[in-house]
């Protein structure tokens, strides 16, 4: 009986494959010729029709925050004349509620266990301006905590049963600011340097795309804005000390651990560079590293190329950590990842293929318990949703791997409707820690369709299915509705 | 009056529902009343709201009876062309639909201070806004401001009150007008109603003063313009040279002596009494006067009826009494071009020839023509005069160097400098800002075997936002030597790309600003859109390197020479591409925009129309590309 029901397993499968094979080479024969226009009327000329009156009616009114005392938010009528602060700067106290609710029904089976949802995340901040570079920002998530989210599971390997995450943890709080701003007296002429901006307190970061650093993290940092180097149009330093809440590459929280950075930002003729360093100090354990990322992003022709590579270095004893842990908290390792794209002719659309190399066990300075691995930049299949347990349809882990995203990005209406389709792979080159597994290799295609409804909702529908050479295949399906306040 | 649009349908209907009808008629004839009443109600209402606004924010054209030499300046300077331009009412328009409305206010706040103030809608034709909103940015917007607000992007409070109230100035110099002012009527000279207090806000000569507008960093964080950041940067700042220096000084975009020169103030700026004596009779003494030109490198793309701003040109519609010459609505019937009002044109027009009616009348034709497009137009070239001086001063085309040639190849590279220490070139809204070379390499017949640096035929640069150059219909210039800054967007996958707009669609078909969740100072930059700027610091150089391949010089005769321009424009013909959608202002198309913009650069033979070049001040090149410099070199 047993037998039977394997060698229906292996006929389901095999069937699976071939279907799904056959969607896989459609899909990338698509993506690679991408959609094509036989509009004869089309024209790069520009149109001599003129308008008569202009479309006054149609025109979107401001939506109104749920929330808003002092100045109104962007709002026509008199501004408020303010307060004159001790320094010298005038204050002009404005509060703003703002925030995104999102919601999805979803089912993502992987790994040989199904998960059927109903999931809620909402993202809720409030904004009190002080002046045009002063302000404070207090953020909370109160449905979701630590990648927990509330919501109704059904149908899955646990019973039925409701997720209460509930929580009123505080995810963002911090005042930012300019030194010559917040104390103008201090230069009254405006002949010094006092332009330093700064920030203080729990904020998210992100460096290199997230694959450095994606966390909410407690910080102070300083930035000097608008440098003119020689040869450059612009360039930007920022030095962060971060303190508390800081994640590492396993998503975990490590007490006792302090983070210096400098990044630097640099515009020259041809390129956007970008050179990050971090210092992971582990006061108590024995996870120390060194973390860095340059980055290059240019145009080439009629192609768009941000080139990247990161590297990490374990200062201690990395090898035991790495065996102990999957993903490591620290390890020694590089990232190489490019991302290239293109715009077909008379189209909007964006054609892209991203890759990557994984060399040895890159990890991450730091990252939130919400934001996966270091690979999410690859494609959606790479990509977590960043609700409830629908994960990313392909592993995200840089480690001893490589793949790569194809991706064709259709715009129907670039501000009401667009599909996105994808196929991408990736190969271990090694299996991970003391993983039992051997060499995975996986195979995806997934389909996105994403329709704004209204001025302040947005429908998602996303599918895929994963093939595994190794682990169960994978596949999961979406809607989601996200609404903006 | 009778406003109800009810309609009776049938004598059926009347029958059968008599006593239901004749309710509805009741009422029908009481919401007519209503209506008859609530369009009086409107009508007074707009008469309050104009007599509150000239009440609450005084007009230009009130202060220009005392000030006639700062009017005539700022007339024609961006500061008033901020909100009359049709490309900026389109482009803001564009960005708020593109961004659900969240955009709101955010751009025109600048462009229309009293406008925002007064309420009106964020989009509407300018034709309809009040008239102190289209004055943009106004005396009273830099005038009536009692404190320094910092870098807030334009969003500053307007000190409320009529012409008599209090103004200020940047040293207050109270005791002098109100000696002037003492025996006489309060308020009054003549029948001129003045301000009756000057009251000091030192910041209006600090740089910082600027840069509460120069500096536009958006609600989520996006630097969009840094010209106030990149002063701060700057040699200049370390010499104590500031905004006002270069930009209201004598020379536009140029100081005339060093700050440490004991007579800079008289050497830099011109001398005279504040008001003018002759219609105040007030005998002021000399003082600094600042230039209100404010020159930079945009020009009008209006007819010249509409722009400078001329306070006996517009009359509001439906003001049957109004001062104004004529409607704008009938002014753009005006065919200036066409010359109409000329001597030649009135002694040769056919006598059956049809005017529109408010035009009907040789003599309104011909003093509209004498009285306001032609001092217009000359008023229009001396801002375009003062406008090639700046730009020669912010840019100095330098060393040409021929690095190699052969009959298999011919090299040379080209320098171009920042000739200011103030800021980089292009500076402010240089995502938008087109400054660029262009070289003909040509041969002993005169003819052209090389280009870079041409226009397309809408007049756009063979880059990426060129549509001809999209739809690969033109090769892209690949040695373009261009200094515009470019936004950057992110695509949801597969790094960025250049948009003409900031917005950043990829990520989501809902783009919805709000304040950016990160500490932006930290992150430098909100996560969907950023600006690569390609501007040359202060003082500094770049290169641009040319290579004549051996298959080009087989197609001409030797010897060769280069021609090399150093040009600029107002914004690219691409932009109009993008924000046509929502429509121009005025009744104008993508196309007659995109012709001025660019006029005077592309032959007939690509479509671009080339004006006549004559020494009649109509004919004469009031817009167009600017050829900054110019040199030509042998091969």
């Amino acid at each position: 009986m047993s037998q039977i029901k394997d060698n229906k397993m292996i006929i389901a499968k095999t069937l699976s494959r071939a279907v799904g094979t056959k969607i896989l080479l459609v899909m990338t024969l698509f993506i690679a010729f991408g959609a094509s226009s036989n509009d004869q009327e089309r024209t790069s000329r520009l149109s001599d029709v003129s308008v008569a009156e202009l479309d006054i009616e149609n025109y979107p009114k401001r939506p109104e925050p749920i929330l808003e005392w002092g100045n109104d938010f962007l709002n026509p009528g008199n501004i408020g004349e303010g307060i004159e602060m001790p320094g010298g700067a005038v204050w002009q106290p404005s509060l703003l509620v703002f925030g995104t609710f999102r919601s999805a029904l979803q089912s993502f089976d992987a790994h040989g266990v199904e998960t059927n949802e109903l999931a809620s995340r909402l993202d809720l901040y409030a904004n009190l301006q002080l002046t045009g570079t002063e302000r404070i920002l207090l953020g909370v998530r109160p449905l979701d905590k630590n990648g927990q989210f509330t919501g109704y599971e059904f149908g899955s390997h646990n019973d039925d049963s409701w997720q209460n995450e509930l929580n009123s943890d505080i995810t963002t709080l911090f005042f930012e600011g300019d030194f010559g701003e917040l104390l103008p007296d201090w230069d009254k002429g405006d002949t010094k340097g006092y332009d330093i901006g700064f920030a203080i307190g729990r904020q998210p970061l992100n460096y290199q795309e997230g694959m450095l650093i994606n966390d909410s993290i407690d910080a102070i940092g300083i930035t000097r804005n608008t440098l003119l180097p020689n040869g450059g149009s612009d360039m930007q330093i920022t030095l962060i000390y971060g303190w508390n809440e800081i994640h590492r590459n396993d998503n975990h929280e490590y007490n006792d651990t302090n983070l210096f950075g400098l990044f630097v930002s640099m515009d020259r003729p041809k390129t956007t560079l970008n050179f990050d360093l971090v210092y992971i100090d582990d006061k108590d354990g024995d996870t120390d590293g060194i973390f860095w990322g340059i980055s290059d992003v240019r145009r080439i022709g009629h192609y768009n190329l941000s080139s990247r590579i990161l590297g990490s270095h374990a200062l201690e004893d990395q090898s035991a950590v790495a065996l102990e842990k999957v993903p490591a908290v620290v390890s020694d390792g590089y990232l190489v990842f490019a991302e290239l794209s293109w715009t077909p002719a008379w189209t909007d659309d964006n054609v892209y293929v991203n890759v990557f190399v994984g060399i040895d066990e890159f990890s991450s300075a730091s990252r939130g318990p919400a934001n996966g691995g270091a690979l999410g930049r690859t494609g959606i299949l790479f990509s977590a949703i960043g609700l409830g347990h629908y994960g990313a349809p392909i592993s995200d882990m840089a480690q001893n791997a490589y793949g790569l995203a194809l991706g064709y990005q259709q715009f129907i209406n670039p501000i009401k409707n667009q599909f996105i389709y994808e196929v991408g792979f990736r190969k271990e080159t090694e299996s991970i820690g003391n993983s039992e597994n051997s060499k995975e290799t996986s195979i995806a295609a997934a389909v996105r369709y994403v329709h704004a409804l209204s001025q302040r909702t947005v429908f998602q529908f996303d599918i895929f299915k994963t093939f595994n050479q190794e682990m169960e295949d994978a596949q999961g399906i979406r809607a989601e509705l996200l609404v903006q306040f | 009056m009778f406003h109800g649009s009810f309609r009776i349908s049938s004598t059926r209907y009347l029958r059968a529902n008599m006593t239901k009808l004749i309710i509805k008629l009741s009422l029908l004839l009481l919401l007519g009343s209503f209506q008859f009443t609530f369009a009086q109600q409107q009508s007074a209402n707009d008469a309050h709201l104009k007599a509150f606004s000239a009440s609450q924010y005084p007009s230009a054209t009130e202060c220009a009876a005392c000030h006639p030499k700062q009017y005539k300046e700022w007339s024609v300077s961006q500061h008033s062309y901020a909100q009359m331009s049709p490309i900026f009412n389109a482009m803001q328009a564009t960005v708020g639909k593109f961004t659900a409305g969240t955009n709101s206010d955010f751009c025109i706040r600048c462009h229309t201070p009293v406008g925002m103030n007064l309420k009106e809608a964020v989009f509407m034709s300018n034709i309809d806004r009040h008239p102190t909103s289209r004055e943009g940015v106004t005396c009273i917007a830099c005038h009536r401001l009692s404190q320094s607000y910092g870098k807030i992007s334009g969003r500053l409070h307007i000190e409320e009150g009529d012409i008599t109230a209090a103004i200020y100035g940047p040293t207050g110099e109270a005791d002098e007008l109100d000696q002037e002012l003492a025996g006489k009527k309060k308020d009054k000279l003549g029948s001129n109603e003045v301000h009756g207090e000057v009251k000091s806000l030192f910041q209006l000569s600090t740089p910082g003063f600027c840069g509460a507008c120069h500096d536009v960093n958006l609600v989520d964080g996006f630097r969009l313009e840094e010209a106030f950041s990149e002063f701060k940067n700057s040699p200049a700042n370390a010499e104590g040279v500031t905004c006002q220096d270069c930009h209201m000084g004598k020379e536009p975009g140029k100081i005339l002596t060093a700050k440490s020169d004991p007579d800079f103030h008289k050497k830099n700026y011109d001398f005279g009494p504040a008001a003018d004596p002759k219609v105040t009779g007030l005998k002021l003494k000399d003082r600094k006067l600042t230039n209100h030109m404010f020159m930079g490198p945009d020009y009008s793309v209006l007819p010249p009826s509409l722009f400078p701003l001329n306070p006996g040109a517009i009359r509001d519609e439906g003001d049957e009494d109004g001062d104004g010459f004529a409607t704008i609505r009938e002014w753009l019937q005006f065919d200036w071009k066409a010359g109409w009002g000329s001597d030649e044109f009135e002694e040769e027009v056919d006598d059956n020839a049809v005017f529109p009616e408010r035009w009907d009348d040789t003599d309104e034709r011909t003093t509209a023509r004498e009285d306001f497009i032609v001092p217009n137009l000359e008023l229009l070239l001396y801002a375009k005069d003062e406008r090639e001086k700046l730009l020669r001063n912010g840019y100095i085309l330098g060393d040409i160097n021929v690095t190699s040639s052969t009959t298999q190849e011919i090299s040379f590279d080209v320098q171009v400098k920042n000739g200011t220490n103030g800021h980089n070139v292009p500076t402010g809204f240089d995502a938008e800002r087109p400054v660029w070379l262009f070289i003909q390499v040509i041969d002993a017949d005169g003819k052209v075997i090389k280009e870079s640096g041409d226009l397309d035929p809408n007049g756009d640069l063979r880059d990426l936002h060129s549509t001809y150059v999209h739809n690969h219909e033109l090769p892209l210039d690949d040695e373009l030597f261009s200094l515009q800054s470019k936004f950057i967007t992110r695509n949801i996958h597969g790094g960025e790309r250049e948009q003409v707009l900031p917005i950043a669609y990829s990520l989501s078909p809902l783009v919805f600003l709000r304040p950016s969740v990160n500490a932006t100072n930290l992150v430098g930059r909100p996560g969907g859109a950023r600006k690569h700027k390609q501007g040359i610091e202060p003082l500094g150089e770049r290169w641009a390197n040319y290579k004549v391949s051996e298959e080009q010089l087989a197609q001409g005769r030797a010897p060769f020479k280069a021609l090399i321009q150093l040009k600029a424009g107002m914004i690219p013909v691409n932009l109009l591409n993008v924000i046509k959608d929502i429509g121009f202002d005025f009744g104008l198309s993508a196309r007659d925009i995109g012709d001025t913009l660019a006029f005077g650069h592309v032959d007939d033979e690509k479509n671009m129309v080339i004006w006549n070049d004559s020494d009649k001040v109509e004919d004469n090149k009031v817009a167009g590309h600017t050829i900054i410099w110019q040199k030509e070199i042998a091969l």
